[in-house]
């Protein structure tokens, strides 16, 4: 086939790397190592060129596609938009580089009217198959401009969702996006289409996503977010308040141990942390996305010198692995991760930093509470009129919104301390009252705030200022040896130092691309030269 | 005496709807947003005040807030405003399209703000001026895609011809090196955003 290719262990032998997109080269990697992936195909980068050259689907695409299905059907034993056992599927965006929130990702394709009676049928859940079935009509329809109804007909449904999915690529949100970060207009997003896992299935279903480690301190317990009961983006999006992972561990053991040996599996691979996003149906596991896990700051300094401690790198590869700007983050306070810290929310931190005060849950009361003591304002959301509260906070917190949400934007701009996105805390719509992990926070209550984390906590945690302190002392012990500079110098001096010895031996400067599947040519471009 | 009570209810008392959109300002920032007279607007803010729809509120500068009665008064005027002039359909089709646009202006503040260098998304130390140059370029053309929005609106209703000057002037003076009026000063091109979403928001009644 021209266009499409199958996913499998083999799919990027031979292939051209920048056809498949880092998505459908990160899902090879996990049929190699064996473990579960739903079955699917990639419709390739350049169909999608085609399609954004000539305004339609290139000629012979709509034959592969359903011979693509066809073969679906096979793998699966089921059939798609068919009356019995019928086979969804979805449509996600498999572009090479990262553009959050920009690329549609269609779930639940092939459901149609007959198919949605066969799914409820078959499993005996009507409210599950007519549950995915809107699912299905409200993301298809957000992704078309027109008010043209949703076809009943699942081959043409598949047709809409691979061109709303090339279509993003180039709307004018992804266009300024990838001007501003220099990455080319002209690569042009793959299309992965993958046999449906339901986290909306029964009660042993639910979605989430996992590192090996934790990004925030690079400490070696595995870290994320759990939706029991939902599917997929309800995670990404932020749309529901989340558990924290470890709650997979009481509530589906089996699952639990499975993703536990995968990551392990993968970072084995990598030589590095690792990130998948999970669905597990009925209590039976299957990874979705993998790619190294990206630590920064102090969390990349414990990565790597733990990594030489398990003898999986090398200390000449730790002090690749981290560049002077690591540094740079290393010495941000963060909440010290104990037991007695409760942790009353989960956001996204927004601006680094920790901020204790107590809260107030309107700017006005911000402004009057702050005269005596430091105040954190808890908003659902924020607009101008919360500026006079954001401008006297000592630290803020919203529970919608993302890293580019207004408050986000205030707050760097003024520097303070931010979680937002924390969908765990309810507002009451008439007083104005915040609820958050049960407990309700009265205007007064004491906070604090982890504008790296993302953590709300209760009260006034342990703060470290050095979180990883004696992991840096070691690593830069590792650079003076091999700069043989023993003088006293700044930290980010002695890394460079190391950095620059190593290159002259002619091994490589430091990257964070280094063994990673699809290091290739993307991010190579983006790169500024001379760093890759 | 002109009192609020004794103004013809179709009239939006500027003060008035700018603190809806602002929050709480001074004068001189209501001078920035209405474009009138600090003395005028100090002599509308006190009979305002005498009308309980605003409070002043001590501080340095002191600045003015909303009460519930004055957001209530805001928001029949400009409901009232709005259906006179038969202005409802076309803010209703521009603020359809502000909203595409909202979120790119989100991801260009983010980019001005954060920088990923080599992985690692740092503050934006403002020391590269190609990069700052690459991010006022899209200002300038998501401003350029924001000026026919910004037009019909105007046209619909004058009061909204503000925001074009006002964002123009941020833009001006961020290209002329005060880098501070793309996301950070209480003119800066973000925060005048902000305030025509509100505007928007508030003007169609709408709730965020």
């Amino acid at each position: 086939m021209r266009w499409i290719r199958a996913l499998s262990a083999e799919l990027d032998e031979g292939a051209d790397m920048d056809a498949l997109g880092g998505k459908a080269l990160g899902l090879a990697l996990l049929h190699r190592l064996g473990l579960r992936v739903p079955a699917g195909f990639v419709v390739t980068t350049e169909a999608c060129r085609a399609f954004l050259r000539d305004g339609c689907l290139p000629d012979g695409l709509r034959d592969e596609l359903a011979a693509a299905v066809s073969g679906l059907e096979l793998a699966t034993g089921r059939s798609f938009g068919g009356p019995r056992q019928p086979l969804a599927v979805s449509v996600r965006s498999g572009a090479g580089v990262s553009m959050p929130g920009m690329m549609s990702t269609i779930l639940n394709l092939g459901l149609t009217t007959g198919a949605t009676a066969g799914l409820a049928a078959e499993t005996g859940d009507r409210a599950f198959a007519e549950d995915s079935r809107q699912r299905l009509l409200s993301s298809l329809a957000a992704t078309t401009t027109d008010d043209a109804p949703v076809p009943d007909d699942a081959d043409r449904q598949l047709v809409l969702a691979i061109e709303a999915v090339f279509s993003s690529w180039d709307a004018p949100r992804a266009r300024t996006y990838r001007a501003v970060h220099d990455i080319p207009h002209d690569l042009g997003t793959a299309a992965i289409v993958q046999s449906m896992v339901f986290g909306n299935r029964d009660a042993h279903s639910g979605t989430g996503v996992a590192f090996s480690r934790d990004p925030n301190t690079g400490a070696n317990i595995p870290y994320g977010e759990v939706l029991f009961g939902h599917q997929g983006e309800d995670v990404v999006s932020g749309a529901s308040a989340t558990s924290p992972l470890r709650a997979l561990a009481d509530r589906e053991p089996a699952v639990w141990t499975e993703l536990h040996g995968a990551l392990r599996r993968i970072e084995g691979h990598y030589r590095d942390a690792c990130y998948v996003e999970f669905t597990y149906q009925s209590g039976e596991l299957w990874l979705l996305q993998v790619r190294p896990g990206r630590f920064v700051g102090g969390a990349a300094v414990r990565l790597a010198t733990e990594l030489v401690d398990e003898r999986v790198i090398s200390r000449h590869e730790a002090l690749r692995r981290v560049s002077t700007e690591h540094l740079r983050h290393v010495r941000t306070p963060r909440i010290a991760s104990y037991e007695e810290t409760r942790v009353l929310a989960r956001g996204v931190g927004a601006c680094p930093g920790v901020a204790t005060g107590r809260v107030a849950t309107t700017p006005d009361r911000a402004v009057r509470m702050a005269r005596d003591a430091p105040v954190v304002l808890v908003r659902p959301e924020t607009s101008p009129h919360d500026m006079h509260g954001l401008a006297t906070a000592a630290g803020i917190v919203t529970a919608r919104g993302g890293p580019a949400s207004h408050a986000a934007v205030v707050a760097r701009a003024m520097g303070k301390p931010a979680v937002v996105g924390a969908a765990g805390l309810t507002f009451d719509p008439g007083t104005g009252a915040v609820t958050a992990d049960g407990l309700s926070l009265d205007d007064g209550t004491f906070v604090t705030v982890d504008g790296s984390s993302g953590e709300v906590a209760l009260g006034r945690p342990r703060i470290v200022a050095d979180p990883a302190g004696d992991h840096l002392n070691r690593l830069l012990a590792w650079a003076d040896e091999v700069s043989g500079d023993h003088s006293e110098r700044s930290e980010s001096q002695r890394l460079a130092a190391a950095h620059a010895a190593l290159a002259s031996r002619g091994t490589a400067p430091p990257t964070r691309g280094a063994n990673r599947p699809w290091s290739g040519t993307h991010s190579k471009r983006r790169r500024p030269a001379g760093s890759a | 005496m002109d009192t609020p009570e004794t103004k013809a209810p179709d009239a939006v008392l500027p003060a008035l709807h700018a603190l809806r959109c602002v929050g709480a300002a001074g004068t001189a920032r209501l001078h920035e947003v209405t474009g009138l007279d600090e003395s005028d607007l100090t002599s509308e803010l006190i009979d305002l005040g005498a009308a309980g729809l605003v409070t002043r509120f001590p501080g340095n500068p002191p600045c003015w807030l909303l009460t519930d009665a004055g957001r209530a008064a805001d928001a029949e005027q400009i409901a009232h405003e709005l259906d006179s002039a038969g202005a409802r359909g076309a803010v209703e089709v521009a603020f359809g399209r502000f909203l595409v646009l909202n979120p790119e202006l989100l991801d260009l503040c983010g980019a001005w703000q954060l920088r990923d260098v080599g992985g690692v998304v740092s503050a934006n130390d403002h020391r590269d001026p190609a990069y700052d140059a690459r991010i006022l370029d899209r200002f300038a053309d998501l401003d350029r895609r924001l000026a026919p929005v910004c037009a019909e609106l105007s046209a619909a209703l004058s009061r909204f011809g503000r925001y074009r000057i006002r964002l123009a002037g941020a833009l001006d003076r961020a290209a002329a090196g005060e880098l501070e009026y793309v996301t950070d000063d209480l003119a800066s091109y973000h925060t005048v955003w902000a305030e025509l979403h509100e505007d928007l928001l508030a003007t169609l009644g709408k709730q965020r």
